[in-house]
């Protein structure tokens, strides 16, 4: 189960839909208590695909240390990776499963029109052959 | 001694530790030591050929070591190494 606070998803919201029609990407900071992450913390990161970013998204490495470094500064660990799909629903496509990595929880932001619509969080395998749903609690 | 900063999803390999000081005069030697040490990192950190995982990033403080000289990069007591993926994505492909 991850659960993301406030301040964490309103950023997220806001940079999914500032985004928008592109998809945006960043980090989730927080705590792991044995299978229950808190995400206390949202890191926006500028998509780095070379493309059409309608439909892509890609880290920097680079900028996912920076991440993890700031991360370790304020006491928090780097527990998961957002992004988001504009005018399509939350699933884990086959591009994000080949493109993930299978140590960190990746939640989906749904964007239609411009405008938060819902959200999911998946838990890709060690092979990247398939993902589980991880229950996620996000606030209205 | 490089210190070996370990991702949060791994440190359940590590006895829970978020970095190791390791000996090694090169990032391979030291990536050998940390696998040699947590078995189960070696899985999670190479494929069953015994290369790196194409999505396993290694940097030297703020260097990646494709740019440097991969695992034979030289280390000094001062270098912090950091593993980090590379992750994509995208609605695309459903
Ligand atoms: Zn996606």
């Amino acid at each position: 189960m991850i659960r993301i606070e406030k301040d964490a998803w309103d950023r997220m919201v806001a940079h999914a839909r500032s985004a928008y029609p592109d998809e945006c990407c960043g980090a989730m900071l927080g705590a792991i208590d044995n299978s229950h992450k808190t995400v206390k913390v949202a890191v926006e990161l500028e998509n780095a695909y070379q493309g059409e970013r309608g439909n892509r998204y890609e880290l920097r490495p680079e900028d996912l240390l920076r991440a993890d470094r700031e991360a370790r500064r304020q006491g928090l660990d780097l527990i998961g990776i957002f992004h988001s799909h504009p005018d399509a629903d939350a699933y884990f496509s086959a591009t994000d499963l080949k493109n993930s990595c299978p140590w960190y929880s990746f939640v989906v932001l749904s964007v239609k029109g411009g405008e938060f619509d819902h959200a999911a969080c998946y838990l890709p395998n060690a092979d990247q052959t398939a993902a589980d749903s991880e229950e996620l609690v996000y606030p209205n | 001694m490089a210190k070996v900063l370990i991702p949060t999803p791994l440190r359940q390999y590590s006895d829970k530790l978020d970095s190791v000081e390791l000996s090694g005069a090169t990032v391979g030697e030291v990536l050998g030591e940390l696998t040699g040490r947590y078995d189960e990192l070696r899985r999670h950190l190479y494929s069953d050929e015994g290369k790196l995982r194409s999505f396993v990033n290694v940097y030297v403080n703020d260097e990646d070591i494709r740019y440097l000289q991969r695992e034979a990069t030289p280390l000094t007591d001062k270098d912090t190494v950091s593993i980090v993926p590379s992750i994509a994505g995208g609605a695309h492909g459903d």
